[in-house]
């Protein structure tokens, strides 16, 4: 269990090493490291050797950086020297670490008030430069190497104690804490256990760069005449004695000089390229994992185009067809969308319903050109209001949707700018689309308030995103929408982030401007019973494909895709058999980077059969042809007892997918 | 009626009766008494044995806080939390009320390894080899492979971890289990399975349980009884099928209105 | 006399002006109430840190072991001169009463009277203040200058995962840039400029072009952090829903960009940005030995050396005093870039 515990970090630390920087940086510090180590043995006598019929000559083939006044070598000076200014800089920032981490975890283990007490003095302390608190100090202590590591260390403390504070708050805050003090683990036991473990990257990282910074600092003590005091010498006394020789023997300054940077570069070039290294390894937002089958193998060039709008001669708000999303992934392109056809019709209201990962979300933005290199979209056919979005000068395009469609976001907390006042943020809309004045834009955004039932709208359009509460916010944004005259708006997941009161506000400000202006409305969620109420028709994503494109009203009773049966009887309402288990899913959603051959359904569903698993259905009629459905097996009954309880043990074979 | 799983494993070991957990006129403030914001306002509840009490509100009405206050995670400001007649232990290493998390990936520490995180919450005494038996014995009872036990969290899913949590808290050898938001965020597909085991559990065991949700439909699934919150107060409580079918209180009647789908669905033009 | 006065006594003013200069009249409530309550914590932090660096400066003289007077006259000077010395510093009288001498000082601008020179301590730090307080100011504006519209094209350029190269070579020459320690860099300069090429100035004060060198060893370093600070903040604010909200709104990039991106990434910059600006101020000690300039950087260094304590003190009491002028300074500025930092410190 214990190589298991440490395997994983392993890894990621062997991840530093690799890349060219991190390689470099590594060498460098084993370098120095080394160098401080053997350089007094190898080397004392060279340094010491005093020729006083050679004082402060310059570079020669005998003494390559020259000597200085008495005579001796400034090349082997400076390189004996790298124990004792590498020595005194890591004994300096172990006194900083040990400091550091006392204060910083005082909060933790003190309790509330003198934890306060603590982190004040620490906030007041961490605001002074660590040199004027290393001259301070120097003062106390005494001019000399032992009162430079003392004055050094304890003025590295603050800004490590605040370090740690920040950590430590950032773990402590996590749920897994809260649940071991829960399990009345001790505190001391906590910090140890979970939050220590959980910070010593950051805690590496940052004394590494420390280390670095005490190195320098220490030579700056030194070459100030404050710390190394003769006939003791590291690299700022080196310094300090040669600059008096800058215009005899330039050397005697550069040659300690350089040896200092080098040093401190290896520090810093080394924590920095161990906080990327394990950075990256963490940030990662698309799986790594690599697609199996056809979903590497790029859109089709060649599909049938299906009649979507069947018997409407009036041209769609939105025509969608075979819309392709595409990121780099590690190994290869993944594909989050793949190949989805559809329409909406003016004053419709579309429901997109699917999982986390099931592409819903990139659809939306896809078909808004909201989507970022380098993500691509591809699409056979993208057109809103006739015009075609994957054509046209930006200028045009950017009038077209600027004024003709608008996006309602899911976190309304965090959609809105929080440096600027509400009426500017939507006034901007029609200063830019509209060519209005500023006065006319702010008019108009005040206009739109009250139309999304904004009180006071005059009042609250001069104040700040924070001032609002949710629900209004989503409201105002809704509003931002309206500054033009949209013809569709987009929403995905309008109401996740509200509470359920709030969010039949939102839902009935939708449903309003819907009947008034004969918009078209793609609401996109993952609650079947919110679509089912607020749509009419309602199209179930499953790993990047549509499976299902029905009525809403025919959800409950009418579906005929296995997963969408699954997800109505999945969620329980206000209805549901308290005497019967809910209906349960075996397995989790398939992610973007690992869609399987065949139908990507296939491995969770109780229908599956072996064509299943080696064949894709496509989008098809079923029954009417209003209604689509994707599967082999649509409308046939599923075993009566129900889809199976998931067997006791699931599979535990992904790859890590968060962030610790 | 419930799923049919061998019932072997639900022996417990120690077989302690379930309690009786007693909110009384629990107030929790939090800031300065000119300035302060009070989050649970004299709040008197009472989860029977064995029972099933589902906690209704919505964001910042309070019903979180009145967990974490029962296991001392917030600080009491008045009142009582009673199990069983005695005060609910906050201190030492024996604690007869355990709870499970809302977010399942950030309540277990990714790098413990899941059946550390579950021995942990084991209060001391056992043998290492018994805690790994006990450890073995509760993976089993959430469904996952006690072989899974060296396993960190981050290769589970969500659903996964969340039986994790639950199986973490009856280490603790609870009488009472208090669930907060434990399902809200998981994927749908896997948010019936945690609620089957939810039941299971429940029903096996005994437990008494305070299930916390902003989901009516969630909690009318599970709970015997329901309890209303808003600003810190309980405005309404009762048998579960008496409050969702004839609300007294105004507040719950807006609740209920506002569940998505209990209104006519729209017809297709 | 009156110029180091002046500064500790200037300083509480400078919270309390921020608001009325601030957003005007078309304030809500409770806005104005945010601003009053900021005002009001912001000065009494300022009190505080004021009255802390006061009494560790006070501090400093008796917590140095042994007898400071005898340290500086040196073990050959007779005992009766050293007590003598004793008694005009008032160092045998009790500790409170001492304070209460100092606390008198600061508040009619005598501070003391140096051991080596018999002069003033406050006409010192007034003679040696200005060139100080030029050299920083300029390096100041020098780094800022450079770091932000720098650090905006690099965060533009590297948004989203994009321009690996540009990024790993600005990140790489950041760290590099940063790595060298001013007096380092000041070296070089005099060797390149000085020694070898004999352009520039490069000891003391000596006319406008003198300020070049030690400008740019001070300004280079914080520059090259403040720069790669506000790239990454950059960078994680392109990221934010409410860039992508802008950009749903079709505006045109640079609207996207310096409209709603920068205000925000600075304001996180600031945070960390207002340490690197306040160190800058201790970072002239060691610049000014370099370039052998008549600030008070040269002079606490001769003074601690010659432990001549009164001066070290006052200048110390000084560089303090800067530090925290410069501190508030930003927090002033981010209040008024970002109307949610005044909360956020509750």
């Amino acid at each position: 269990m214990a190589a298991q515990r440490t395997r994983q970090p392993t890894r990621r630390w062997r991840q530093v090493v690799r890349t060219p920087l991190g390689a470099g940086a590594s060498l460098l510090m084993a370098l120095v490291l080394l160098l401080a180590l053997v350089a007094p043995m190898l080397w004392t006598d060279q340094a010491d050797a005093v020729d006083t019929g050679n004082i402060l000559a310059g570079p020669s083939a005998e003494h390559w950086a020259g000597t200085d006044n008495l005579g001796r070598d400034i090349l082997f000076r400076s390189l004996v020297a790298a124990r004792l200014s590498v020595g005194l800089a890591l004994t300096a920032t172990a006194i900083a670490i040990v400091l550091g981490l006392l204060l910083g975890t005082a909060p933790m283990l003190l309790g509330r008030r003198l934890g306060r007490l603590v982190t004040a003095s620490v906030d007041i302390a961490v605001a002074f430069p660590g040199l004027l608190l290393a001259l301070f100090f120097a003062v106390i202590f005494g001019v000399g190497a032992r009162g430079a590591v003392l004055a050094i260390g304890i003025a590295g403390a603050p800004s490590f104690a605040r370090l740690v504070h920040t950590l430590v708050a950032g773990v402590a805050a996590r749920d897994y804490v809260a649940a071991a003090r829960a399990a009345g683990v001790g505190r001391v036991r906590v910090l140890l256990r979970h939050v220590l473990p959980n910070i010593s990257e950051p805690l590496i990282v940052n004394a590494t760069i420390g280390a670095g910074g005490a190195l320098l600092s220490f030579a700056g003590l030194s070459f100030l005449g404050l710390g190394v005091q003769a006939p003791q010498y590291d690299w700022g006394r080196l310094l300090f004695d040669g600059i008096g020789a800058l215009y005899v023997n330039p050397a005697a300054a550069l040659a300690p000089g350089l040896t200092v940077l080098l040093a401190g570069l290896a520090f810093n070039l080394f924590g920095e390229s161990v906080a990327k290294g394990l950075g990256v390894a963490t940030l990662g937002h698309l799986p790594e994992r690599r697609s199996a089958g056809p979903a590497t193998s790029g859109p089709p060039t060649i599909r049938a185009e299906e009649p979507v709008v069947a018997g409407d001669d009036e041209a769609p708000v939105l025509d969608v067809r075979d819309l392709w999303v595409s990121f780099p992934g590690a190994d290869g392109p993944v594909q989050p969308v793949r190949g989805v056809s559809f329409a909406v019709r003016r004053g419709e209201a579309v429901g997109v319903v699917g999982e986390s990962g099931s592409g819903k979300s990139l659809t939306a933005l896809a078909v808004s050109r909201l989507i970022e290199e380098p993500g691509r979209v591809e699409a056979a056919r993208l057109q809103l209001l006739g015009a075609d979005l994957r054509t046209g000068s930006e200028r045009a395009q950017r009038q077209l949707l600027g004024t003709s469609l608008a996006m309602v976001f899911q976190d309304p907390m965090t959609s809105f700018n929080p440096t600027r006042r509400m009426g500017g943020q939507l006034a901007e809309v029609a200063r830019q689309h509209q060519g209005m004045t500023r006065r006319d834009a702010f008019g108009r955004a005040v206009d739109r308030l009250a139309a999304v039932r904004i009180p006071e709208a005059r009042r609250r359009a001069g104040q700040y995103p924070h001032e609002f509460s949710g629900g209004m916010r989503q409201r105002a944004m809704i509003g931002m929408g309206l500054m033009g005259s949209p013809a569709l708006i987009i929403a995905d997941e309008p109401t996740t982030a509200l509470d359920v009161t709030v969010q039949q506000q939102v839902l009935d400000l939708l449903q309003a401007i819907r009947e008034a202006d004969d918009v078209a409305l793609v609401l996109i969620s993952h609650d079947v019973t919110v679509v089912g109420e607020v749509c009419d028709r309602v199209l179930v994503m499953y790993a990047g494909r549509i499976v299902e494109d029905l009525a809403a009203a025919d959800l409950a009773t009418g579906a005929a895709h296995p997963y969408t049966r699954a997800l109505v009887a999945a969620v329980p309402d206000m209805e549901t058999d308290l005497e019967q288990p809910l209906a349960v899913v075996p397995g989790r959603p398939v992610a973007p980077g690992e869609v399987p051959a065949g139908c990507a359904y296939a491995a969770r569903c109780p229908l599956a059969d072996d064509r299943c698993r080696a064949e894709d259905p496509q989008l098809a009629s079923f029954e009417t042809p209003d209604h689509r459905v994707a599967c082999w097996h649509a409308g046939e009954p599923i075993p009566v007892d129900g889809p199976r309880e998931p067997a006791p043990v699931d599979p535990v074979e992904l790859v890590e997918v968060d962030a610790p | 009626m419930s799923t049919p799983r061998p019932t072997s494993q639900s022996a417990r070991p120690t077989g302690r009766p379930t309690a009786e957990l007693r909110f009384e006129d629990v107030t929790v403030r939090y800031g300065s008494a000119r300035r302060g914001h009070t989050a649970v306002d004299r709040v008197s509840l009472t989860v029977p044995p064995g029972q099933v009490v589902g906690l209704v509100g919505e964001s910042g009405s309070g019903k979180s806080t009145l967990a974490r206050a029962a296991v001392g995670l917030a600080p009491l400001t008045g009142g009582r939390v009673l199990l069983g007649g005695a005060p609910v232990p906050t201190r030492g290493r024996r604690r007869p009320l355990q709870m499970v998390f809302q977010d399942p990936y950030s309540s277990l520490d990714p790098r413990m390894t899941i059946g550390d995180s579950i021995a942990e919450a084991i209060p001391p005494g056992p043998s290492r080899e018994e805690r790994r038996a006990e450890v073995a014995r509760l993976l089993e009872l959430v469904h996952l492979d006690p072989d899974r036990a060296a396993v960190r969290p981050g290769l589970l899913s969500g659903g996964q971890r969340q039986r994790v949590a639950l199986a973490r808290a009856l280490a603790g050898d609870p009488q009472v289990v208090i669930a907060d938001e434990i399902t809200s965020a998981l994927d749908v597909s896997i948010q019936g399975a945690v609620l089957n085991l939810v039941r299971e559990l429940q029903r096996e065991l005994g437990l008494s349980m305070l299930f916390i949700s902003h989901n009516l439909a969630v909690v009318r699934y599970v709970a015997s009884h329901v309890a209303v919150m808003r600003d810190g107060v309980i405005v309404e409580e009762g048998p579960a099928a008496r409050v969702l079918a004839d609300p007294h209180h105004d507040y719950t009647r807006a609740l209920l209105a506002a569940v998505p789908g209990t209104r006519t669905p729209r017809r297709t033009p | 006399m009156t110029t180091a006065n002046s500064a500790v006594a200037s300083t509480p003013a400078t919270p309390t002006s921020g608001p009325q200069a601030g957003p005007g009249g078309r304030l809500s409530s409770a806005l104005t109430h945010h601003w009053v309550r900021f005002a009001v914590r912001r000065l009494a932090r300022l009190l505080v840190s004021v009255w802390v660096l006061v009494t560790a400066s006070f501090l400093m003289i008796h917590l140095i072991p042994g007898d400071p007077v005898r340290g500086a006259m040196g073990p050959t000077a007779p005992a009766e001169l050293v007590a003598a010395r004793r008694e005009a510093l008032g160092l045998d009288d009790p500790l409170w009463v001492q304070y209460w001498d100092y606390l008198r000082g600061l508040a009619t601008g005598d501070l003391g009277t140096s051991l080596i020179s018999q002069l003033p301590v406050a006409d010192v730090v007034a003679q040696r203040l200005p060139a100080t307080v030029s050299l920083a100011a300029l390096a100041f504006l020098a780094a800022v200058t450079v770091a932000v519209p720098l650090g905006v094209t690099m965060g533009v350029l590297t948004r989203r995962g994009r321009g690996r190269r540009t990024e790993l070579a600005f990140t790489t020459s950041s760290v590099v840039l940063a790595t060298v320690p001013d007096f380092l860099l000041g070296v070089g300069l005099v060797y390149v400029f000085g020694v070898q090429l004999g352009w520039l100035p490069v000891a003391g004060n000596v006319g406008p072009e003198a300020y070049l060198l030690p400008v740019l060893s001070l300004a280079v370093g914080p520059a090259a952090i403040l720069a790669r600070i506000i790239r990454v903040e950059m960078v994680t604010v392109l990221e934010a829903d409410y860039v992508r909200t802008a950009r749903a709104k079709r505006l045109p990039a640079p609207r996207v960009y310096l409209g709603h991106a920068l205000p925000n990434a600075l304001t996180a910059a600031l945070t960390l940005g207002g340490l690197i600006l306040g160190a800058m101020v201790a970072s002239t000690v060691l610049v000014e030995n370099v370039f052998a300039w008549p600030g008070l950087g040269s002079t606490i260094v001769s003074s601690i050396l010659n432990k001549d304590y009164p001066v070290v003190q006052a200048i110390v009491l000084v560089y303090g005093v800067g530090v925290l002028l410069v501190n508030t300074t930003v927090d002033v500025v981010l209040a008024l870039l970002d109307p949610r930092s005044m909360i956020r410190e509750d």
